[in-house]
């Protein structure tokens, strides 16, 4: 490590790799069907000026509907795709370290002796795809490490050795 | 998978606990040597479907108001009620706890399954409070907190035990995470020896002494203190009045302003009358002299307010350090507040140049430090001086955190790219407001006043575009890190580095096609999180590795 002041933008530039882990693949799955909640909402808001616009011409209610049921075929089919290339994670055994996102990315490292709470959760969707979340927490309040879509089982592991080598850290972490 | 949670339900009775003996009557044993799952206290049955009641009544009310007007048969609506109880009692079917192996774990939800853990040791606050309901029947809710604090979401909550269970739940936990602590220092000298259970349930308190008291009252207690600790404490900094005149300057006076022109908007309405009667006087001088008077007006009546409030919360403000550790504000001219931060939690400073006080020549100062939560920055907990010549707040800063460099050394710039964006990002919306106004001109006849204020932004942008990109830096010290940016509300950020906890690189869509990255270092003290705002990426990959322990890191170089 560099120390001196002025100097430590001279040191060799080491880029970051990405972290060696994907997420389940049915992530994708789980993706979509966020998506299509979103595309769910906006097709309820065109019947409805369907069936409100009684009296107007019928182009624009076509020409709309033609354009978003393009964007929300192709959003439903590259966000999925695209995401699952972006979030990866990994645990080494010093850090948990995360990436996610998809047009905008978020990379996350957070020291293993940091860890405040390890959380896991299951939305509705996510139980039928036999998905799970992991929630890291630090103590810093400006937010959580989140590694979304892995399989289960993968996740309840996680959620065990992280648990473990953090209550044997000592101190509180701050 | 013993100790982990079966995916599917429903692990039945804990082994060794056939018979199901009521929950609630067993306390919870040692932490460490009882590895079974738990339920919530089963009179919690009674105290549920009441509270989800309640929360649904409006549906509830809705549901019986169109049931008693539609032909809809009523058993309609006591399935709806039956559901609401159901609901209710589910939460007592998928709750369960333990503690065992020197952690918390927690399982809940139907739908939303989770499991929340944590390490026995990461304990802060063990809250037990009894809500009307509750205390009917005997019951009490825990509600345990970390030092990640503030977000409901990291809170454990088992609502409800039995009173007893509760207390001395809390009591095991909090004789455990408070073990190896070091007893809180007690500035005012007001409360005796406190017992560890209660300090360590007051401790984001007793982190940070912060007492508010009657001015009257507060004399006596306050020399109490100081004569008891006969060691000299050491004057860092101290009120000087002509630091009044940097009053105005703050947007403190604005604020107050608009909330007593709120306020006063409700009752003015005899008012109107006499203030029409002084528009029209002063609108017959004509129209440039009528703005004129007016923002003279308004300028004179805002300062006045600054300067109040400035008076009411800074005077005979007195920054001292205390040979045990701590630094001690005191300020207030009604209300005088009594602020103790442990040095030992302080991780920084952040200098504080607003454009008005920078003009100036003045600046101010607030202090990072944990355990205070995320707000008390704007409560003025943390504020370590007013509004003040520089030179007085960088040598109050220097005292504290004795990293010359870092407070005064130049920084690092961010470069052509970051300079590029910050034109961008100044200017599109001034020339979207101004395009949209000149276009509802040519719609409607928009008046001119409005024309000239869309189209001012214009004219500002590029030079706030050049005052912030030369306020963009950072700086690595042997001890610091350092962030700086913004124009109208200028900050220096001075953390230190072994008070970051993790990083966080994110790059938006735009800034990833300028090879930009906004470096985020989090903490627990202060504000949570420091932005080193759009760095050539590599370098906040850079910066990322050398932010953390090189052993942390090693493993994700590419």
């Amino acid at each position: 490590m560099d120390e001196e002041p002025g100097a430590d933008v001279q040191g060799p530039h080491s880029r970051l790799r990405d972290p060696a882990w994907q997420v389940c693949p049915r992530a994708r799955w789980l993706w979509a069907i966020q998506g299509g909640l979103w595309a769910a909402v906006l097709v309820a808001g065109q019947v409805g000026w369907w069936f409100l616009d009684r009296r107007g011409p019928r182009d624009p209610h076509l020409v709309v509907a033609l354009i978003s049921g393009v964007l929300i075929v192709a959003y439903l089919v590259v966000m999925p795709r695209w995401r699952f290339r972006v979030h990866r994670w990994e645990v080494s055994a010093t850090a948990v370290y995360t990436q996610s996102g998809w047009l905008s990315r978020e990379r996350r490292i957070a020291p293993i002796s940091r860890i405040q709470t390890v959380d896991l959760t299951r939305g509705p969707a996510a139980q039928a795809l036999r998905l799970a979340t992991v929630r890291v927490t630090t103590a810093s309040a400006a937010g959580p490490l989140v590694i979304e879509g892995l399989d289960q089982h993968d996740a309840v592991a996680l959620v065990e050795s992280l648990t473990a080598v953090a209550a044997a850290e000592r101190g509180d972490a701050t | 998978m013993t100790a982990g949670l079966p995916p599917e339900e429903d692990p039945g009775p804990p082994p060794g606990n056939p018979a199901g003996p009521p929950p609630g009557d067993r306390l919870p044993g040692v932490i460490g040597h009882d590895a079974q799952w738990r339920r919530l206290d089963p009179k919690m049955l009674l105290v549920h479907p009441v509270q989800e009641a309640v929360r649904f009544l409006p549906a509830i009310a809705a549901v019986f108001v169109t049931g008693r007007t539609s032909e809809r048969s009523p058993l309609w609506d006591l399935a709806i009620l039956g559901l609401v109880v159901a609901f209710g009692m589910s939460r007592w079917f998928t709750t369960r706890y333990r503690i065992w192996g020197g952690q918390i774990e927690l399982r809940k939800g139907l739908f939303n399954r989770s499991l929340l853990t944590t390490p026995a040791d990461r304990i802060r606050t063990v809250d037990v409070t009894a809500p009307l309901w509750h205390r009917a029947v005997g019951l009490a809710r825990v509600e345990i907190g970390t030092a990640g604090g503030g977000m409901l979401a990291d809170r454990i909550i088992l609502d409800a035990l039995a009173a007893p269970v509760a207390q001395r739940l809390r009591s095991e936990l909090l004789h455990r995470s408070t073990a190896g602590r070091v007893e809180p220092v007690d500035p005012l000298g007001s409360v005796g020896p406190v017992d560890p259970a209660d300090s360590a349930d007051s401790a984001d308190s007793a982190d940070s002494v912060d007492s508010v008291e009657p001015a009257g009252a507060s004399s006596p207690a306050g020399r109490a203190a100081t004569s008891s600790t006969a060691e000299p404490e050491l004057l860092l900094a101290q009120l000087d009045r002509a630091w009044i005149r940097y009053a105005p300057l703050t947007s403190s006076g604005l604020v107050s302003a608009a909330a007593i022109w709120g306020f006063s908007a409700q009752f003015a309405g005899d008012l109107t009358s006499t203030i029409n009667d002084a528009f029209g006087r002063v609108a017959a001088l004509g129209a440039g002299l009528a703005v004129l008077v007016g923002l003279i007006a308004a300028a004179g009546a805002v300062s006045l307010l600054a300067v109040t409030a400035y008076v009411l919360s800074f005077w005979d403000y007195r920054l001292t350090r205390h040979p045990g550790g701590t630094l001690h504000v005191r300020r207030g001219l009604l209300t005088v507040r009594a602020t103790s931060l442990d040095e030992a939690r302080v991780r920084g400073v952040e200098v504080g140049e607003p454009l008005g006080l920078r003009l100036a020549g003045a600046s101010r100062l607030t202090a990072m430090t944990t355990g205070l939560g995320r707000g008390a920055a704007d409560q003025g907990s943390a504020w370590l001086t007013p509004p003040a010549p520089r030179a007085v707040v960088l040598a109050t800063a220097l005292a504290v955190v004795g990293d010359r460099p870092a407070l005064t050394g130049a920084l690092h710039p961010h470069g052509p790219a970051a300079r590029r964006r910050r034109f961008v990002r100044a200017i599109v919306p001034a020339v979207v407001t101004a395009g949209g106004v000149l276009w509802a001109d040519r719609l409607v006849d928009l008046p001119t006043g409005l024309l000239v204020a869309g189209c001012l932004p214009l004219l500002a942008a590029p030079w706030l575009a050049a005052d912030r990109y030369a306020a963009l830096g950072h700086l690595l010290t042997p001890a610091h890190v350092v962030a700086r940016g913004g124009s109208l509300g200028r900050r220096r950020d001075v953390l230190a580095r072994e008070g970051v906890i993790g990083v966080v690189v994110r790059e938006s869509f735009f800034q990833r096609c300028a090879g930009l990255a906004t470096l985020t270092v989090t903490t627990a003290a202060g504000r949570q999180g420091y932005r080193i705002v759009d760095v050539p990426c590599p370098r906040a990959e850079d910066l990322a590795g050398l932010l953390l322990p090189a052993e942390v890191t090693a493993a994700f170089r590419a």
